[in-house]
């Protein structure tokens, strides 16, 4: 049955995935001007991209965002957690967040670079602004919809602060976390792109840039479509780590 | 021992238990008797009083509490062995080996009659098999004192019969003292050695009446028995003055 219904799905996905390329090629013929390579271009573009370049790229384009996220997901975790159980910190840190959140993050750019340089330390920076707020935000509201009876027994019995952290708030919270990063991984994704057009020469942001400039569109094409990829994958993960850990909802 | 949250919610209640007995407190609603076990339960921030099991604080480590909630208290995101297990872990930290752990589980859930649901997660329990995994946890920790509050309330009439014969079986072979809150005189004179009744009156003091003629018999005789229909007579008549 699963299997079945799996199958359906990715012939669903591939469907859909043939029919992009169909009106791509339609078109490319309708246009027939470079600046909109034919798909087989771009695919033959791809096959003849070096491997060992590709995966350089797409290697610290990975590393940006996984730092990123994760550094986020720590900082944000704590800060989340302190304001879910904390009344005091709560009233102390609302304010500050919620002045602090409707910043537009991309801004930020020119100043942390200013700040911080052209480095990696920037890149991963951008993406943990981006990423903080909304897990911030997600994690004190999720530890607040536990109901307080939840930690009765383990209290009765002694728990520590700790075991109580890994038995009932962090998988408590996990539901929500999971969809925040679900939904901002793509803002993530824009902004490394955004990030790795500076003072880099290594990153999918960089390959797609330097492409353009190089006037090979069926490259810059490649990247582009080797970028969402990335992406694609990275939202498959979720799902992977949201299958694992929310069976417990059905 | 009292307890002032804006308002009373229990007011000066002094009782001496034997040890390795069960009790049954039954009181009407705002009596206080939930206050009582979660204060022993240790979930109070703050009362005034002094709780002592064996001449010590029930706070103290060695007294250990076994607790089952009206609303069952499983964590919804581990399985059922996860919830034994973590309790276990965490009541017993010095610990047992993982395969001994597991034989142990098995043997809880076999005597509530669940070995079966091991590996499912709560939500896809009915109410009467999630209290049946709420006690089970509560007897595999091995506790010094076992607390039920109003356990059986939210469960039908033949699943609440099921139970509490079952739970009573599971006691008799593993008899911490015990307190048990219910709402149900029936219940209430079924499973108690002795029945606490609590007062409306916050300035009264809580009444108990023997209850050993009916505990001595065997559970599926209570029911039909003369000393049944006596103490469910003499406890009313104390309700009807004290409430």
């Amino acid at each position: 049955m699963v299997n079945i219904r799996r199958f359906h799905h990715l012939a669903r996905l591939l469907l859909v995935f043939l029919c992009m390329n169909v009106v791509w090629y339609i078109a490319y013929l309708l246009m027939n001007h470079p600046i909109l390579p034919s798909p087989l271009a771009v695919y033959n573009a791809m096959a003849h991209l070096e491997a060992k370049d590709l995966w350089l790229n797409i290697s610290y384009s990975l590393f940006r965002i996984f730092a990123g996220v994760i550094i986020a997901l720590i900082v944000g975790l704590l800060i989340g957690l302190l304001m879910g159980r904390s009344q005091v910190w709560n009233k102390l840190l609302d304010p500050v967040v919620y002045l602090t959140y409707p910043v537009p993050k991309i801004a930020l750019l020119p100043v942390v670079m200013l700040f911080f340089g052209l480095g990696e330390v920037s890149k991963i920076l951008m993406i943990m602004l981006i990423l903080l707020f909304q897990v911030i935000i997600s994690v004190r509201d999720g530890v607040k919809a536990i109901p307080d009876s939840t930690y009765d027994v383990l209290t009765s019995i002694g728990a520590s602060t700790a075991q109580k952290f890994w038995n009932v708030m962090l998988p408590g919270a996990l539901s929500v976390i999971l969809s925040t990063i679900r939904i901002s991984l793509g803002t993530a994704i824009s902004v490394l792109f955004f990030t790795e057009i500076y003072g880099t020469e290594h990153g999918m942001g960089f390959f797609i840039m330097d492409a353009w400039l190089r006037l090979d569109y069926p490259e810059m094409y490649a990247g582009i479509m080797l970028f969402s990829l990335v992406g694609f994958v990275l939202f498959l993960l979720v799902d992977v780590l949201d299958y694992k850990f929310m069976k417990w909802r059905n | 021992m009292e307890y002032k949250g804006g308002q009373l919610a229990l007011g000066h209640v002094e009782l001496t238990l034997p040890e390795h007995g069960i009790y049954t407190i039954i009181g009407p609603s705002g009596s206080g008797k939930s206050t009582l076990l979660r204060a022993i339960a240790g979930l109070l921030p703050s009362y005034t009083g002094e709780l002592l099991f064996n001449g010590k604080s029930v706070h103290a480590k060695e007294t250990l509490i076994g607790l089952v909630p009206q609303n069952y208290g499983l964590l919804p995101w581990k399985t059922v062995q996860a919830n034994i297990g973590i309790a276990m872990k965490i009541s017993h930290p010095e610990g047992l080996h993982k395969q001994e752990q597991e034989v142990q589980i098995k043997h809880w859930l076999t005597s509530m009659g669940i070995a079966e649901l091991a590996g499912r997660y709560p939500l896809s329990l009915s109410g009467g098999q999630q209290q049946r995994v709420a006690i089970a946890r509560a007897f595999a920790i091995l506790p010094t004192i076992l607390l039920l509050d109003e356990p059986f309330s939210a469960l039908d009439a033949i699943t609440r019969e099921t139970l509490q014969e079952l739970f009573l079986d599971n006691w008799l072979a593993n008899p911490a003292t015990t307190l048990f809150v219910t709402h149900d005189v029936e219940e209430a004179i079924l499973l108690g050695q002795k029945v606490i009744i609590m007062p409306s009156n916050k300035e009264e003091m809580p009444e108990i009446v023997d209850n050993h003629s009916v505990f001595q018999m065997k559970h599926e005789h209570k029911r039909d028995s003369d000393e049944f229909f006596e103490q469910t007579k003499a406890i009313r008549k104390v309700m009807q003055e004290k409430w």
